[in-house]
């Protein structure tokens, strides 16, 4: 049993939780996967090769360091524009960051399925009214159920 | 705690936030354990939502320390679900009743029997060796009161552990 004085790590869904309380704005999201959470990881973690595929503005990814579980990725959007962007991944937690944007993922194993948290930040954000305000995090969170959905289908079509 | 990464947290900057986090979490799991014993998950995720959505709160990043501590004892004290005794009562438990000494394992299962309030003063103060002043901001309560507290603890801790 674990000792809870001295439990070291924080469920990641917990994690992004915390993480949202300090970055006003942010839009999260939550789905419950039906594919186990090595299949589910496998997806999210393959950077290169997954992101496009599942986020409609990012038309290349591209590693260019790694030191551990720190990543600095050049992305290339589907304008041809190109930023860097820092990040921390391991087993359920990834988060990206550039000046402009944060982008994490936190998952848990749900028994043979998985439960998945995304979450998106604009750093970078005019002041908007209230009404358009409520508007846009509709519009994020609209964005992020379809991600979820598609990094569930890749995650089911890997399956055997 | 480098004033430059809390800083950088406070500005949004999201892996300064991780990182934080990462150097938080087990000092405010620890306190929480020890003063909330019974509901030290909840009173972790609790102190550290209060904890980074304040950040930007905090006028001095030197001073994170002492703010994290106060934000966790009073969200554990907050979240401990037994009914205070001495809170209720003073000394004598309103119902009567004493903190039980039968089948008593080792110190911090003798430190989770007392009421909380003379528990977080004792654990502040012989765990995380606080001065009675710290303890006193900490649980924003008169430093008198911390000495009064620390006593009757000091005692009824005593008299548990010689039973």
């Amino acid at each position: 049993m674990n000792n809870p004085v001295t439990s070291p790590d924080i469920d990641p869904i917990d994690r992004l939780t915390i993480l949202a309380a300090a970055l006003p704005g942010a839009a999260v999201r939550q789905r419950q996967i039906t594919a186990p959470f090595e299949a589910v990881w496998r997806v999210v973690a393959d950077l290169e090769q997954a992101t496009p595929r599942y986020e409609p503005s990012v038309a290349h990814v591209r590693v260019i360091e790694r030191h551990g579980e720190l990543l600095r990725l050049l992305v290339e959007d589907t304008a041809g524009r190109e930023e860097i962007m820092d990040a921390k991944l391991r087993p359920g937690w990834c988060l990206m960051q550039s000046a402009t944007v944060v982008v994490a993922f936190a998952a848990r194993p749900l028994g043979s399925q998985t439960l998945l948290a995304h979450l998106e930040h604009r750093r970078v954000r005019a002041p908007l009214p209230s009404q358009s305000g409520s508007h846009h995090r509709r519009a994020a969170e609209a964005k992020i159920d379809q991600e979820l959905q598609t990094i569930e289908r890749l995650a089911t079509q890997g399956r055997p | 705690m480098d004033p430059a990464k809390v800083a950088a947290a406070q500005q949004g900057d999201a892996l300064a936030l991780d990182q934080l986090l990462d150097e938080l979490a087990p000092y405010v799991r620890r306190l929480c354990a020890r003063i909330a014993p019974a509901a030290a998950d909840d009173a972790t995720q609790e102190a550290l939502l209060a904890i980074f959505r304040g950040l930007p709160s905090l006028h001095a990043p030197e001073a994170i320390m002492a703010w994290v501590r106060s934000v966790t004892v009073r969200t554990a004290m907050r979240l401990v679900r037994e009914p205070d005794q001495e809170l209720a009562a003073g000394p004598t438990p309103a119902d009567g009743s004493v903190p039980s000494f039968e089948g008593l394992a080792d110190i911090d299962d003798a430190l989770a029997r007392l009421p909380p309030s003379q528990r977080a003063v004792l654990v502040l103060r012989t765990r995380e060796g606080l001065s009675e002043q710290e303890i006193a901001t900490a649980l924003g309560i008169p430093a008198g009161t911390v000495k009064s507290r620390l006593h009757r603890a000091r005692a009824a801790f005593r008299e548990m552990w010689e039973s």
